[in-house]
């Protein structure tokens, strides 16, 4: 793997900024807080931060800069981020109230041999965090699920989940915030919009966020 | 999806860049002017006729009020676009005047547009190229060249030198399953254990490969990060041609180092530049 943070070029208009090879959370923690430092930065003609579970990556504008010129830059303010732990973002905190109707719920209950209420007095006891955002614009992988409700993906996914679907698939739940096809099992919804493109920013989650979902009818 | 077709013909119209204009997939139809206006057409290969006549891709065309630009079927290539003076007036949203269709936002109230539609334009540039003007051919999108450059991926390492050589020297034919988010491809098998990672960015252009080995080129509405371990990323001066292939047409890969990749995308730019100077003396 080399010295890490490591730079590569990702395409013509991106650097990826990898930490590490194994998901953990001490890892995401330094990949956020490498997030938090070059947003901080504002390096000029930097346009997007995009962080993954292992890496960042810093899309440019490359009629202005080249890959050699900007990934130094780019390192040195990573290796800053991943020594000063204290730099590390603090995340906002959302509670989202979720219907428990989904048309998995029975599903759930019956794989994990608990009953329905049992499933959502766990979905609701703890609070998760936001790893990443990303599959559609909005979309937060939300960790940890309680370990007894973890499941593989559906085996048939989904053609359409409709927006505002609360759902879960190994470790992670998350909320649907587009109509979008989907093999997550959905344990309720909410009228919460999670992502508005006329709002600033459009989507509620950021990356380091927490989440509580509360029950309501 | 063919981006740059489209910023070839707004400069062919004196638009600024980011101008909006029709993207038109699949059959014919026609396109009627109300007021008068400049416009071109390219990207897909069709059979255009305006005024009785046949008009060329990549031509600035003068329409006065009631013209009308008429689409024959599409004889190679997926999408066309119109480029219209003025551009289509539309709204930007987050810094884009284009239609995202899954979150239903951009463009025309994030929908696709309907026959019977109207569509305002913008305010009229000062100028724009004389009747007839053309674009250099050496500047066009290069269709009929299916050989694809592409750069090193994340996950590049991951594969060995035997799914490489597949990867660089085989052909690959585009499949039904191919859509706005991805371009599926059938041909080498470059299988690998990896499974799924953690999910990491990516971006468009991105070869990206499923544990059954045939990859996955992502397109314009690709997500922004994704569990397959990523071989390559697509040059951006050729996601133009890979745009346009149609299914069951092949392609092939050949790697190529992000200085020249960068290179060739600011020469593309030049080019631009080339023909809003170019256009600007004709008018």
């Amino acid at each position: 793997m080399g010295v890490l943070p490591r730079a590569e070029p990702m395409g013509d208009s991106a650097v990826i900024i990898t930490f590490g090879v194994t998901r953990s959370a001490e890892l995401l923690g330094k990949v956020h807080a490498a997030a938090a430092a070059l947003s901080d930065s504002s390096v000029s003609g930097v346009y997007d931060i995009v962080p993954g579970y292992l890496s960042v990556a810093v899309f440019y504008d490359p009629f202005r800069l080249s890959y050699m010129e900007i990934a130094p830059v780019l390192t040195a303010i990573c290796e800053r981020a991943s020594v000063s732990s204290k730099a590390a973002v603090t995340g906002r905190q959302h509670k989202i109230p979720v219907a428990y109707d989904g048309p998995d719920l029975v599903t759930v209950s019956s794989l994990t041999s608990l009953s329905t209420e049992d499933v959502i007095e766990r979905h609701i006891s703890r609070v998760y965090t936001v790893d990443i955002i990303g599959f559609v614009p909005g979309f937060a992988y939300l960790s940890e699920l309680d370990p007894s409700l973890r499941l593989p993906r559906r085996t048939q996914p989904r053609p359409r989940v409709p927006a505002g679907s609360v759902a879960i698939a190994g470790a992670q739940t998350g909320v649907y915030p587009l109509d979008t096809p989907g093999g997550w099992h959905i344990l309720g919804h909410t009228t919460t919009v999670m992502f508005d493109p006329a709002r600033e920013p459009p989507a509620i989650l950021r990356a380091g966020d927490t989440v509580q979902f509360v029950r309501v009818d | 999806m063919d981006r740059f077709a489209l910023e070839i013909l707004n400069a062919m119209v004196g638009n600024p860049a980011g101008s909006a204009g029709l993207e038109w997939a699949l059959g014919g139809g026609t396109v009627r002017f109300d007021s008068a206006c400049a416009f071109a057409f390219g990207g897909a290969t069709v059979r255009a006729i305006a005024r009785g006549e046949t008009v060329e891709p990549f031509t600035t065309l003068h329409a006065r009020p009631g013209d009308e630009l008429q689409i024959e079927s599409f004889t190679a290539g997926r999408f066309l676009y119109i480029g219209v003076s003025g551009g289509i007036e539309v709204p930007e949203v987050l810094e884009s005047r284009s239609t995202y269709l899954p979150g239903r936002f951009g463009g025309l109230g994030g929908r696709m547009v309907s026959s019977g539609n109207s569509l305002a334009l913008g305010s009229q540039p000062k100028t724009y190229p004389r009747h007839g003007f053309t674009a250099p051919y050496r500047v066009l999108p290069q269709y009929a060249n299916h050989v694809v450059q592409v750069t090193r991926g994340s996950h590049a390492d991951l594969f060995d030198a035997e799914r490489w050589r597949a990867f660089t020297e085989a052909s690959f034919a585009v499949a039904v399953a191919s859509d706005r988010t991805g371009y599926k491809l059938d041909g080498a098998l470059l299988s690998h254990s990896y499974g799924e990672l953690p999910s990491e960015p990516g971006c468009e252009g991105a070869v990206q490969v499923p544990a059954d080995g045939n990859p996955i080129v992502l397109m314009a509405d690709a997500p922004t990060v994704g569990g397959y371990p990523k071989i390559a990323v697509v040059s951006e001066a050729d996601l133009s041609i890979v745009a346009q292939l149609t299914p069951g047409q092949h392609l092939r890969f050949r790697l190529t180092t992000v200085e020249e990749s960068q290179r060739r995308l600011r020469q593309r730019a030049k080019d631009l530049n080339a023909i809003r100077s170019a256009g600007a003396a004709s008018a």
